[in-house]
């Protein structure tokens, strides 16, 4: 279809302010830690320029960037698989029971809600092997693998911490898959029921595929959460122990602020940035982009 | 209609004069991370009651925060007008932006004005110059010392001594693991409170070394190195530190289980004394009643050196930009006038300038542990608690994690050390 030659002069005008205010806060920002990538930069004063000497040594001599990629690995589907599936469990279970719904899908949803850093600082409490909640209820119950200094154990560190993350953000998938299930015609549901299949058979081959667009919304949004992770580390382990449970974002704080290496941070957020940017182009061109608020389900 | 324009006048003189008012006052804006807002917020009013004319604007951050915000401020150009540093990288990072001090300090202290200080604050005060700069880019406010700390009734409940030795330590750990006491509690999550035993521990086995190692004169890999991060170990194997020390954060994750009384021992450092001025202490923290200083225990069976470890807290720099005199107004109260005093009551750490002293003690152990600290241990002060270089340090943090955490010997944790040096110095 052809325009008009002043409709597309229009056009760029209602487009204008957000293509400014897209490149003032997006594009130079980008271009800006690319190019102070190229430096050995404290920050503050002259930098020196390196070339692509960081991102050579982020790639051939930084054993916590590797650390952090693999950690990303183990988060990324550990999260989102598992919070799916408990999110839709306990969604398809609110939503076939009557009774104290509201304040059953208020309790779940309420960690999503509370800062990550109350939540970091009381699962270190319940996890601390002196005194910690899990721990006596280890000695309490004679369960001793309870008494286990999850956090302290480089081995167990990132797992834990995962566990945390699916037990914070179980309940928005719950509140997905809820929005989701209303969009299910009634018929179905009855049709299945005449036909006389079981509550379980009804979940997993009627409810679940019909809820496809949720299920990829959530798996974009948690692989762009993985990439985002802060807060529950850095409260947590601060990437420790022995950077054990190093995430990207910690790693380039750490980098930038406490040993004020900005410009390898900068070279390190660059990483990421292509990281995030292949993952989404990626997950549109595979898995389709029928997101639950973007195009038809 | 007269009523009306007399009291129009009235409020639109007052309003006037009050503008003018304001417009003398000199507001001068300090960012730092120490010491706590509560404590500032008292030496300000204490200090802009002492100088007429002049306002402060204050704010703390937690010490990562306050590093991001400044480095901000100073490539926006807006540096606060005084700025609290630590000696060292922290202050040459921003050197530049520093307006030197010592003139501040000889215009209201004279000629003479590095007496009235410490020796040590003088001495680290310039950390990490280059060679033949002579000036203070921030004058120390306070100081402290690194040690250990007992609980009182614990160790009357234990029946037992503060230890001297690590045979006394270990023996220490088993009363105490068997009576549900935590024996030394630590968060050693945290990467500070790791180094802090660390630099105790290298201390024992040979005084100053680590200061040769960071000047290039000796190796990190050195066998007293390695020997130091046996004895770490160890402490970890022999049920010294609580079970899962490395999960847990100092503050205030170790600093709860403190306060409860449920530690015998615990490494901290002068500072701990603030406990005792916090609006609501704990039973143990009210006037200091319930702890007790002690050094470090001779580990190696050597001896333990008499000096302590410590030296400059936080020190206070003059922004290039700032009013360099109502900078130095405020800078020079907060060290030696009503700023500090106020300060110095809440025993927020030791001070820098010589004869500060509360001006009221909660108990006899409270006077008897400052006098201790103040008379005793920050006198004898010869070794800094920090490391120059912030690579070294972050490595050295991370070795001691993974020696602790058995992913690595003593001998492949000092040689992390030693690649990081050796990277640092490019």
């Amino acid at each position: 279809m052809r325009f008009p030659a002043h409709t597309g002069t229009q056009g760029l005008t209602f487009l204008l302010p957000a293509l400014v205010l897209f490149a003032i806060f997006v594009l130079y920002p980008a271009f800006y830690i690319f190019y102070a990538g190229l430096f050995e930069w404290d920050g503050i004063n002259q930098g020196v320029f390196v070339g692509l000497g960081n991102f050579h040594q982020i790639f051939t001599d930084d054993g916590p960037f590797w650390i952090a990629m693999r950690n990303a690995l183990y988060w990324a589907p550990l999260t989102i698989v598992i919070q799916m599936v408990l999110g839709f469990l306990i969604a398809f279970l609110l939503e076939i029971r009557t009774r104290m719904v509201p304040v059953f899908r208020a309790l779940f949803y309420l960690p999503a809600i509370v800062s990550p850093v109350v939540i970091g600082i009381v699962w270190q409490r319940i996890y601390n092997p002196f005194g910690g909640l899990l721990s006596d209820i280890g000695i309490a119950t004679g369960l001793r693998f309870l008494t286990f200094s999850f956090l302290a154990n480089t081995q167990t560190a990132i797992f834990a911490v995962i566990v945390v993350n699916i037990w914070q953000w179980m309940g928005f998938s719950m509140l997905m898959y809820i929005a989701g299930m209303k969009g299910i015609s009634r018929e179905v549901l009855e049709a299945a029921r005449l036909d006389g299949i079981t509550t379980r058979q009804t979940a997993v081959h009627v409810v679940w595929p019909m809820l496809r667009h949720v299920h990829l919304t959530l798996v974009l949004l948690g692989v762009i959460g993985t990439l985002q992770t802060f807060p529950l580390i850095y409260i947590m382990t601060k990437g420790g122990p022995n950077h054990a449970t190093e995430m990207l974002p910690n790693y380039i704080f750490q980098q930038g602020f406490i040993l004020q290496n900005m410009g390898y941070a900068s070279a390190l957020s660059v990483v990421l940035l292509v990281l995030s940017l292949g993952l989404s182009v990626f997950q549109v061109k595979v898995l389709g982009a029928r997101f639950s608020f973007g195009g038809p389900a | 209609m007269k009523k009306l324009l007399l009291s129009t006048t009235a409020i639109a003189l007052s309003a006037i004069f009050a503008a003018s008012a304001d417009a003398e006052d000199t507001t001068v804006t300090y960012r730092s991370w120490s010491p706590v807002i509560q404590t500032l917020q008292k030496m300000v009013q204490s200090t802009e009651a002492a100088i007429p004319g002049i306002k402060i604007d204050v704010k703390t951050f937690n010490y990562p925060e306050y590093l991001v915000d400044l480095q901000t401020r100073a490539n926006a150009g807006e540096m606060p007008d005084i700025v609290g540093l630590e000696p060292g990288a922290l202050t040459q990072q921003y050197r530049e932006y520093l307006a030197p001090a010592q003139d501040c300090a000889a215009s209201v202290w004279g000629d003479d004005w590095q007496s009235k200080f410490y020796p040590l604050a003088i001495e680290q005060a310039r950390l990490g110059n280059p060679s033949g700069d002579e000036n203070f880019y921030g004058l120390p406010v306070l100081t402290q010392t690194i040690n250990l700390w007992y609980t009182v009734p614990v160790m009357e409940d234990l029946g037992l001594a503060p230890p001297t030795t690590y045979d006394e330590l270990k023996a220490l750990a088993e009363a105490a693991r068997a009576a549900g006491y935590a024996p030394m509690m630590i968060g050693a999550g945290d990467g500070w409170i790791r180094r802090d035993v660390y630099m105790q521990l290298i201390h024992n086995v040979a005084p100053g070394l680590i200061y040769k190692a960071e000047a290039g004169e000796v190796p990190w890999t050195d066998e007293r190195f390695v020997e130091a991060m046996q004895i770490w170990k160890n402490m970890f194997d022999d049920g010294i530190f609580q079970d899962g020390a490395l999960g847990l954060s100092h503050y205030p994750g170790a600093v709860e289980v403190i306060e409860s009384g449920r530690a015998a021992t615990f490494p901290m450092g002068a500072w701990w004394q603030q406990q005792a001025a916090v609006d609501n202490p704990t039973p143990l923290s009210k006037n200091l009643s319930g702890y007790a200083a002690f050094k470090f225990p001779d580990v190696t069976g050597q001896g333990a050196p008499d000096d302590l470890l410590g030296g400059i807290d936080v020190m206070i720099g003059i922004s290039k930009d700032a009013d360099y005199d109502a900078a130095c107004k405020v800078l020079t109260d907060w060290i030696g006038g009503a700023g500090a005093q106020t300060l110095i009551n809440t025993f927020n750490d030791l001070p820098a300038f010589v004869g500060l002293r509360p001006e009221k003690f909660g108990s006899d152990n409270q006077e008897a542990v400052w006098d201790m600290f103040t008379k005793e241990w920050l006198p004898t002060v010869k070794y800094a608690r920090q490391l120059a270089s912030p690579e070294v340090k972050q490595a050295l943090e991370d070795a001691l994690a993974a020696v602790a955490a058995g992913d690595k010997t003593p001998e492949e944790g000092m040689a992390m050390v030693q690649q990081a040096y050796d990277s640092s110095k490019g």
